[in-house]
């Protein structure tokens, strides 16, 4: 049987929970979002799973990380308002380290803003919507092939590392068709958390070996465990002890980093020989391509870095694409969020500047290529 | 030559119940919350429920912190919201039985929204509403169930608001069980528990409770011991014609189990829906 | 006894620290001197800390003041003052007081406080409530320690105790007598000023010929040994108890009291009758009563 189908982005990103091993999702409706929504209901049951329709965004975070907590894949969708919502139960999970996946297809805010229209501008939320210094993990898919793959990997990241991910991209690629292979990943390639086993006396919750990702106790297994939002000891209890918290935190925020090379990934496209980089994500990054092809038609040479994973973001790919560059462009569909990480990680290194379209309009390749040649000017 | 053995003729012990090494808990001296975590936990004790089995998901407050102290699976979550993480848990595990410890401003208030929805589902789990009419965890200020011209820390001309009454908010919205009791009936408690607990469906038990230390000094109701024995003043057994006459006074409360019906239950509906679904597929 | 705090001129920088829960009003305590301060010219930093937002929790204020005054926050070992409301308040912040000059200043009372969950072995006492005020006040340089809670009491309201300690504390300040007395008056309320003003008179008072008060011998409990057909026997864990005095009241009987600690005891076993009202109505679990059913076995 040929995988190949036509297929629209939130569709994919429902084939690629279900593939997964997702068979849990509590949602609200919201635009551009509820294909996804919709698709769950349909294809849960089938598999064993459960679908959910919950009275707001705060109730559907709260039901996918309950439902997590009980160890279960789980996953909700949403825009732009809703993700806003979503923000303290999303700590809580980042907090109490349960595995779950985020969609966000982002439409143009703020407030209601455009809810038809695609928009970049929740880059920064997704990496800080919620209070506190928190652990994310944010995937940003181009394609409808990608919206797949990466909703299989951002599961496979959640499980492995215990942390919420976000997959996060706009209404375009959320609403496109595109004719994709969608075969099912090798059962090798599906990740599940590491359950805890062993004997319950003296089981420390959160104590984490040299990987510094505790098993995860699943209740009914006998370990009887305390999950709390407040800062906890190993034991899971809350903590104030200075030396306690420092080493939690420490922990909390540094495992992403520990496993760093599992997380990043990126996307480069003709960078070397380039005079200037175009960095960018999404959408635009579609553009982008497109543009690059034109600029090098024209004898201008052009290349893409474009982060797959944005979040932690890829610092050190992007300062070995930039080296030697005459100029970074970054175009987004946003007053200028990405950009701001891209001059943070470059420091000076090369000439940074932004394509911003906030007018609910995807960016052209014409206006990346018009950008890339005011630049070598 | 005869010997005498000695043999406890006692059932329950809380001890059996609490995680002892993190005790003495952090309740004030007299907090209404703690008799109530007694009665839970004794209402387990004669379900023979299992430990392992047994998930409590509470909220943010003073009553949310007493799941801490039951040697159970115990989840302290995010203030209002402790029954849309336990909808999740249930539905993911149907096989644990699901405890929500909640209070009158986090089931109330904030949590106002899941709670009519939860008693509209029908899922099937306990919320234990710990109700002292106020904000204790905060330092006292006024919730919606604090009575008229109580003195709060937000109210300092004493509360104008009219109240909820649980209950009635409850059954308004479909829970297929709702009862209330008082800490001072501590036995009536733990039976009340036991029937909320062994109906299918979602029930909602409200606890009349106690913050001594802080609504019961603000308002001048005595010590502990005073502010307890007046739950016997106001409250009215259950059916009784005696109903409440106006939400908006410093009101007597009806006792016992209002609504105990039967209706579909949610995680039941769906696994019907999930054997159609798989029928048709054939 | 007698002491004066060290920078109290005015020149350096003079640090009272006061301490104590939630309820007993610290923040009374420093607002006060902190007004006082402020209304003879010198520059004034009072920072505070509530622990647990709620009654109980500890609570402390940190008053710094002088010509200049930089950082609001008194480091370790230099407090020229430490003023505790409440004793194991006071001890568990000794450290902060300057070993050489420091004036310690303390209620004698403990008040068992509402613990948050946190790492204590069961039933352990915190080791640094059982110093008596003999053994703390041979360790500093100058130090009150009365029963300030019975003074105010006695005077007819025991929460004017933190103004017995502002009393005590005025001694080591250079502020005139009535210029307390008018400060006190604006931050309590208008039914309490009479009482505020004696016990704060009452305090000043009691510099003058200060002694240490004996610590209280808690009574023993006495277990009848006559065994009747089924024993109940107690189990009162003092370490759980808070003493709300619920039982207390509760007991058909009378046979528990609170003993000077505050903790409950049974007194009169003979007369229990083994109904459990105490055990299932007390907050704590402190209480556990269990009845043992002697049964002959031949051997
Ligand atoms: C989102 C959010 N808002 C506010 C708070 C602060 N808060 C903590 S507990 C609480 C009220 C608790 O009152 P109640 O539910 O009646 O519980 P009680 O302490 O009286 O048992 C509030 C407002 C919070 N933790 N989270
Ligand atoms: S503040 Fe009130 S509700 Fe909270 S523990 Fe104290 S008495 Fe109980
Ligand atoms: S009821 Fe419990 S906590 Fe209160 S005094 Fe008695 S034993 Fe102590
Ligand atoms: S069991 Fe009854 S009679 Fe005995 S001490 Fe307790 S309350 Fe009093
Ligand atoms: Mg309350």
């Amino acid at each position: 049987m040929s995988t190949l189908q036509n297929i629209q982005g939130n569709a994919a990103c429902a084939a690629g929970a279900i593939a997964a091993g997702c068979r849990f999702y509590a949602g609200y409706p919201i635009t551009p979002s509820s294909e996804i929504a919709e698709q769950m209901a349909a294809r849960l049951p089938k598999v064993g799973g459960t679908f959910i329709q919950m009275e707001d965004e705060l109730g559907s975070m709260a039901a996918t990380v309950g439902a997590s907590l009980g160890g279960v894949k789980a996953m909700t969708a949403t825009s732009g308002p809703g993700f806003s919502l979503k923000q303290e139960n999303l700590g809580y999970a980042a907090m109490t380290e349960t595995p779950c996946v985020i969609v966000n297809v982002m439409r143009g805010g703020p407030s209601t803003g455009l809810p038809t229209r695609p928009a970049q501008a929740d880059i920064m939320q997704a990496r800080w919507g919620t209070h506190g210094d928190h652990p994310i993990i944010v995937l940003a898919p181009h394609t409808v092939r990608e919206i797949f793959e990466e909703t299989i990997r951002a599961f496979n990241l959640a499980e492995a590392l215990r942390v919420p991910v976000v997959v996060l991209y706009d209404e375009t690629i959320g609403h496109l068709v595109e004719t994709v292979d969608l075969t099912p990943p090798q059962p090798e390639d599906i990740v599940t958390r590491t359950f805890a086993s062993g004997p319950a006396e003296d089981y420390l919750p959160y104590a984490a070996g040299e990987d510094m990702i505790p098993a995860f106790p699943r209740p009914g297994d006998g370990y009887r465990t305390h999950t709390t939002g407040l800062t906890h000891d190993e034991r899971g209890f809350p903590t104030q002890d200075p030396q306690k918290v420092d080493a939690f935190m420490k922990r909390l925020l540094g495992k992403l980093e520990r496993h760093a090379k599992m997380i990043e990934k990126t996307e480069s496209v003709e960078v070397d020989d380039a005079q200037v980089l175009i960095v960018t994500m999404g959408t635009p990054a579609r553009a982008a391509k497109t543009a690059i092809r034109q600029l090098r038609d024209e004898g201008i040479r052009a290349g893409l870095l474009r982060p797959v994973t944005l979040w932690p973001f890829p610092e050190a790919a992007l300062r070995a694409a930039a080296k030697g560059k005459r100029a970074v462009l970054v175009p987004e569909m946003n007053a200028g969020q990405l950009i701001l990480e891209v001059q943070r990680v470059l420091g000076g290194a090369a000439p940074v500047s932004g394509l911003n379209v906030f007018n609910g309009e995807p960016i052209a390749p014409q206006q990346i290529a018009q950008a890339v040649k005011e630049l070598v000017k | 030559m005869n010997e005498i053995k000695v043999t406890s003729a006692d059932e329950f012990d809380i001890r059996d119940w609490l995680r002892t090494d993190l005790m003495p808990h952090f309740m004030c001296p007299g907090c209404g919350h703690g008799i109530a975590l007694r009665a839970l936990l004794w209402a387990c004790h004669e379900l023979g429920i299992g430990k392992d089995r047994l998930a409590v998901v509470s909220g943010i407050g003073c009553s949310g912190r007493t799941g801490a102290y039951i040697d159970a699976n115990t989840f302290h979550t995010t203030h209002g919201r402790p029954l849309a993480f336990a909808t999740g848990l249930k539905l993911a595990r149907p096989d644990l039985t699901v405890i929500v410890i909640s209070g009158d401003g986090d089931s109330l208030a904030i949590g106002g929204n899941h709670l009519i929805h939860a008693c509209r589902r029908n899922l099937d789990m306990t919320l234990v509403l710990l109700n002292n009419e106020v904000y204790g965890m905060t330092g006292g200020q006024v919730s919606p169930t604090t009575s008229a011209e109580r003195f709060t820390t937000t109210t300092p001309a004493g509360n104008m608001e009219p109240v909820f009454d649980a209950c009635k908010l409850a059954e308004g919205a479909g829970a297929s069980f709702v009862g209330r009791e008082a800490t001072l009936q501590t036995p009536a408690l733990k039976d009340l528990f036991k029937a909320a607990i062994a109906h299918k469906g979602f029930s909602l038990t409200e606890v009349i409770s106690d913050c001594t230390e802080i609504f019961g000094r603000k308002n001048a109701l005595g010590s502990s011991p005073e502010m307890v024995l007046k739950q016997k003043k106001v409250m009215i057994p259950a059916h009784t014609d005696n109903r409440v006459p106006e939400p908006f006074k410093p009101h007597p409360f009806e006792t016992g189990v209002f609504v105990r019906q039967e209706r579909p239950e949610y995680g039941e509906v769906y696994e019907a829906l999930r054997a159609r679904v798989r029928e048709k597929g054939k | 006894m007698s002491g004066k705090a060290k920078n109290a001129n005015g020149d350096g920088v003079t640090s009272v620290l006061v301490v104590g829960v939630g309820g007993q009003g610290v923040i009374m305590v420093s607002k006060v001197l902190a007004t006082l301060c402020q209304e003879h010219g010198l520059e004034v930093k009072q920072s505070e800390v509530h622990g647990m937002a709620k009654r109980g929790g500890a609570v402390f204020s940190h008053v710094r003041f002088g010509r200049q005054v930089h950082s609001p926050v008194i480091p370790a070992g230099e407090a020229d003052v430490l003023v505790a409301l409440e004793w194991a308040e006071g001890l568990r912040w000794l450290h902060y007081l300057n070993p050489e000059t420091g004036v310690f200043i303390s209620d004698v009372r403990k008040i068992i406080p509402p613990f948050a969950c946190r790492d204590r072995g069961r039933g352990v006492m915190p080791h640094y409530a059982r110093s008596t005020p003999r053994d703390v006040l041979e360790k500093v340089s100058v130090g009150y320690a009365m029963d300030a809670t019975d003074t105010a009491a006695r005077l007819g309201n025991e929460r004017a105790a933190n103004t017995v300690l502002l009393g005590i504390m005025s001694t080591t300040l250079p502020f005139s007598e009535n210029a307390w007395l008018e400060t006190i008056e604006r931050f309590v309320p208008p039914k309490t000023r009479e009482v505020n003003r004696a016990a704060f008179l009452a305090g000043r008072e009691w510099v003058k010929d200060a002694t240490v008060p004996q610590g209280e011998v808690l009574p023993q409990v006495e277990v009848d040994p006559a065994l009747p057909q089924a024993r109940n026997v107690w189990d009162i864990n003092p370490a759980w108890c808070k003493g709300c005095d619920i039982c207390v009241k509760f007991c058909p009987e009378r046979c528990l009291k609170l003993d000077a600690e505050g903790k409950a005891v049974m007194v009169k076993p003979e007369l229990c009758t083994g109904c459990r009202l105490c055990e299932m109505l007390c907050p704590d679990f402190a209480i556990r009563l269990s009845k043992e059913i002697p049964e002959k076995v031949s051997s």
